[in-house]
């Protein structure tokens, strides 16, 4: 009845319906075609026929004939959803179960998560310093090495004319712009205070870097003179709410009115450029101090240039040595120097230059911290890993059941690693509280912003998932392949014992925690140490009951320091330029050396009145100091110290006397040398210095000596003198020993992260050690109940079960204390002057964990010893 | 109803099975529908409304016997239900009433 019994349908559209349509259907789909097609083949013809065949085949490509359907009859599958549900279900019944051991686990875990987290935080925060200016990468800062026949400076400013002239003679430089950040008065009104970060700057600064204008124009803004720019910060200060643009403020002793011209946003807290108001830089130089622009001798500006696209800083910088040569050559033969540029770029400044900076930070610091960090979530995963094998008898009688019904041993792997990330998920959520509870503290520890909130560092919550996703899957690798490699027969047919391999392994890891934490015990000693040396050393003057005010000069300052002498609680005062603590000032001078030459050099300079030497208690060893009765003192002497001295090549202090001397227009004989003190913070040496007589115009430093006893009323008193005679002006004063200790701020800071930090380390170590102790504890559960029955005293039961632990902590000491006392030897290299490491430091180290580990070990062992034995006899 | 509600395809569909009473399976419903509407219908979309009326309980299948054309394949028989009686009638009555209400020319 078939006509064309060879005609069949086309092959493909059938292997087609066979590869989609279910198995259940396909019997009466495919019927239904072939006898279609049959039929269209015997009154329609082959093509049509093969044509419907295609279009029907294409038409039940639908969801009802699909394989989809398969899905009412599953098969089992290895790790589908029920798979895991029964994992979620089992991992936290397990914690449950245990909870004290969950409890130790997770906790140990997100104290280590959040250090981490926090201190993530912090080397991110000092690593990006200025990254935010989008053309940071082309941004350079120009340095200046100073070298004189005495020594070599090195500058982070350069001189006023460098940065014009280079603009103009370079064509690969695009902008640049001079910041010189001085302390001005600032009045509005009845409103007056000491802006001490008042900047000026050149009109490219909004060019040059990315500080948002929210009021003004970036072009104009610091044009023309007397412009200036609030933040919005000290905009508030002045204007409340209402608009700053275009109203007049009074700047400097003399009141020059100055115009408000823009409103910028408060510069970030990664910044290293600060400031409150921004004054033209034309200002500057075009009435402040006219005509500094052409001094190529002149260095009170921090230039930065900004490169154009593509340009190769370092084939610019090789120009440089014959531009100096060609505009300055003349100045540096005469005074005897030697200038050369140095091209820094911006991102690197923060954290790489050692020139001196308003805040820096420290590549080192950033490195101790993150090795830090790294140690402590180390730790945290060892004891995760320790803990989990630790218990691995417990579930040893379970996994030999799933094995006997069929589990393999890749669904077991599976189940552990399951539940180790589960535990990590739960210490991230802790940790991420813990790290949103802490952020204030942490700020305040670190001195900076770090973060205003949990909410604004969701990056880094990011990070910390990714993290604990990853710690789970790691720590748990181990106890998930030591626990699924249990032979079922051995561990269902009786007591299974933890392998010794498994037990040096749980030793070994608790010995390398116990040697971080010892280590970082030791480190924190000795960084207290150094400190206490530091604030303790005798500095070689007298800063106790000292109070420094912020005077003007003279004839002002004569009257009101006259009016002082009345108030009973002062001793005596006297004027300066500067306080020790203060920034470093240096003069250009030429001074007779052993040799009978006249030595330049850049030295630094103190100018004081006849008190100071004597106020400050400083020592005169050789000679005398400036004294009323010699009339010329106040214009020709000059008193120096030790070091100078000895730069001069004098081999005693005597020798220096009458040599003469060229400084800043005076010329004279010295006249006396003090002994060294410190001026400068103990990170530096002690190097040369002169004194000399007040000029007029300088000296506004006026220090009060005061005696005990009633502090706030001599306060008070000053105070109302200082209205009386400066009615305009605020009254600002620090104390000078506090003053002085202002630089150790950053060291102070360092000292306790670092001893917050390794008490961290030590409570995490602990916590493993707990777990351990009474894990083993209750392995030996019958063992002591068998030794009491013998007549074992308790102590004996203690020290029995403490020796073992004691022992790991020792070798942890053993391992730790040269390694720690080689990374501290090279931190106290830092510091010019340092304190000796000594013995005790690693005794109070070794006895302190000892104590710690014993402590921990104890809450278990005691415990254990106490329990009445036919209590224990009856376990198991 | 949303489940019971009849397509104008699926009607015709039924509508089929219905005439085809006792012989209505995928390839004979096309036939059917081909002949009587006089137009190309594929078997996809036929198959998608009998499997359709089947879920919404128009018509009921079960398997059937093998006949040659089909290669020894079985056929799955369809035979309307009563509730799909009762729906074409509810159709059919709807419609009807509908036609009653036009209202007649004057003069027819």
């Amino acid at each position: 009845m078939n006509s064309h019994p060879e005609t069949k349908p086309p092959k493909w559209a059938n292997k087609l319906l066979h590869l989609f349509c279910t198995s259940d259907l396909i019997e009466e789909i495919e019927g239904d075609l072939h006898e279609l097609f049959e039929e269209r083949l015997k009154y329609r013809g082959e093509k049509t026929a093969r044509f419907r065949y295609i279009i029907d085949v294409l038409s039940l490509i639908r969801p009802f004939a699909m394989k989809r359907r398969k899905l009412s009859y599953p098969k089992p599958t290895l790790f589908g959803q029920a798979m895991l549900k029964i994992n979620l279900k089992i991992a936290f019944r397990n914690l449950w179960k245990h909870k004290a051991f969950s409890f130790i686990n997770v906790m140990g875990l997100s104290v280590g998560m959040s250090a981490c987290f926090l201190i993530a935080m912090y080397v991110h925060f000092e690593l990006t310093y200025d990254a935010f200016h989008k053309k940071a990468d082309r941004i350079y800062r120009l340095a200046t090495d100073l070298k004189t026949p005495s020594e070599t400076l090195n500058y982070s400013i350069s001189s006023w004319a460098f940065a014009p002239n280079i603009k103009s003679e370079f064509a690969e430089v695009e902008a640049f712009t001079r910041l010189a950040t001085r302390n001005y008065l600032v009045r509005k009104g009845d409103l007056k205070f000491k802006e001490e970060k008042t900047v000026f700057a050149d009109s490219t600064f909004f060019k040059v870097f990315d500080f948002q204008l929210i009021k003004g124009d970036p072009q104009t803004a610091l044009k023309d003179q007397m412009n200036v720019v609030f933040t919005e910060k000290t905009a508030r200060k002045y204007f409340g709410n209402g608009d700053p643009i275009g109203q007049t403020v009074l700047l400097g002793e003399d009141g020059i009115a100055a115009t408000v011209t823009g409103v910028m946003r408060d510069i970030p807290q990664n910044s290293q450029i600060k400031g409150d108001l921004f004054v033209s830089m034309s200002s500057y130089t075009q009435r402040f101090n006219k005509g500094v622009d052409q001094n190529w001798g002149d260095f009170g500006a921090v230039t930065y240039l900004l490169l154009k696209p593509g340009i190769d800083p370092q084939k610019l910088s090789a120009k440089f040595p014959t531009f100096l040569q060609n505009h300055a050559g003349k100045m540096m033969l005469e005074q005897q120097m030697q200038m050369s540029l140095i091209m820094e770029p911006l991102l690197d400044i923060y954290l790489d230059s050692p020139r001196e900076a308003e805040e820096s930070g420290s590549i080192e610091n950033v490195n101790i911290f993150s090795i830090v960090a790294l140690f402590i979530l180390l730790i945290a995963c060892i004891n995760f890993v320790n803990l989990t094998t630790a218990r691995s008898v417990e579930r040893a009688r379970e996994v030999g059941v799933r094995k006997a019904v069929g589990a393999p041993r890749s669904v077991l792997t599976r189940q552990f690693i399951c539940e180790s990330v589960l535990l990590c998920m739960i210490a991230f959520i802790i940790a991420v509280l813990l790290s949103a509870l802490t952020i204030p503290f942490f700020n305040d520890l670190s001195g900076k912003i770090i973060s205003t909130g949990i909410l604004d560092s969701m990056p880094f919550v990011g990070g910390l998932f990714a993290c604990a996703v990853l710690i789970g899957c790691i720590a748990g690798i181990y106890p998930a392949f030591v626990l699924s490699s249990f032979d079922p027969i051995s561990v269902l047919k009786g007591r299974f014992s933890a392998s010794a391999k498994g037990i040096f392994m749980r030793k070994g890891l608790v010995t390398a925690q116990f040697s971080i934490s010892i280590a970082l015990i030791i480190a924190t000693i000795i960084v207290y140490s150094q400190l206490d040396f530091m604030r303790n050393r005798d500095l070689g003057f007298s800063k106790e009951q000292m109070l420094v005010i912020s005077s003007q000069t003279r004839p002002e300052r004569n009257t009101f320091q006259e009016s002082l002498l009345g108030i009973s609680g002062i001793k005596s005062t006297t004027a300066s330029s500067r306080v020790p603590g203060s920034k470093s000032n240096q003069a250009y001078s030429e001074i007779e050396n052993a040799k009978g030459n006249m030595q330049t050099g850049n030295l630094e300079v103190y100018s004081v009145d006849f008190d100071f030497i004597e106020q400050f208690g400083l020592k005169v060893v050789a000679g005398r100091t400036f004294s009323k009765n010699f009339g010329s003192d106040s214009s020709k002497a000059l008193v120096i110290n030790e070091a100078a001295a000895r730069m001069l090549g004098f081999h005693s202090p005597q020798q220096a006397l009458g040599k003469k001397y060229k400084q800043w227009g005076r010329e004279g004989t010295i006249i006396g040398v003090v002994k060294d003190f410190h001026f400068k913070s103990l990170q530096e040496s002690i190097t040369p210095l002169t004194f000399r007589f007040l000029d007029w115009w300088n000296g506004n430093q006026l220090s009060v000596k005061i005696s005990g006893g009633n502090l706030k009323n001599t306060l008070t008193s000053i105070e109302n003198q200082w209205k009386l005679h400066n009615p305009d002006r605020p009254f600002t004063y620090f104390f000078m020993d506090e003053f002085f200790d202002r630089q150790y701020r950053s060291d102070e800071r360092f000292e306790r992260l670092f001893f917050y930090f390794s008490i961290l380390a030590i409570f995490i170590s602990s916590l493993g050690l707990l777990g351990l102790a009474s894990y083993s504890t209750m392995q030996r559960t019958k063992e002591i109940g068998v030794r009491k029955v013998m007549g074992a005293s308790t102590g004996s039961i203690v020290g029995l079960l403490s020796v073992d632990f004691l022992k790991l902590v020792v070798l942890a000491f053993i391992i730790a204390s040269p390694l720690a006392w080689y990374a501290m030897n090279s931190w106290l290299k830092n510091f010019a002057y340092q304190t000796d490491i000594k013995w005790w430091v690693f005794a109070i180290a070794a006895l302190l964990s000892c104590l710690v580990a014993f402590t921990t070990i104890s809450f278990q062992s005691i415990k254990a010893a106490l329990m009445n034995p036919v209590k224990s006899l009856k376990t198991e | 109803m949303k489940g019971t509600y009849l397509g104008e395809f699926e009607e015709i569909i039924l509508l089929a099975v219905a005439i085809l009473s006792g012989d209505a399976y995928g390839a004979s419903v096309t036939n059917e529908i081909e002949q009587q509407m006089g137009r190309a219908v594929n078997l996809g979309a036929v198959h998608a409304a009998l499997h359709r009326l089947e879920e919404k309980g128009f018509i009921t299948s079960q398997m059937g016997g093998a006949t040659n054309e089909r290669g020894g394949r079985r056929k799955r028989i369809f035979s309307v239900t009563a509730l799909g009686i009762r729906a074409l009638e509810t159709i059919r009555q709807l419609r009807n009433q509908m036609w009653d209400n036009i209202p007649k020319p004057a003069g027819v």
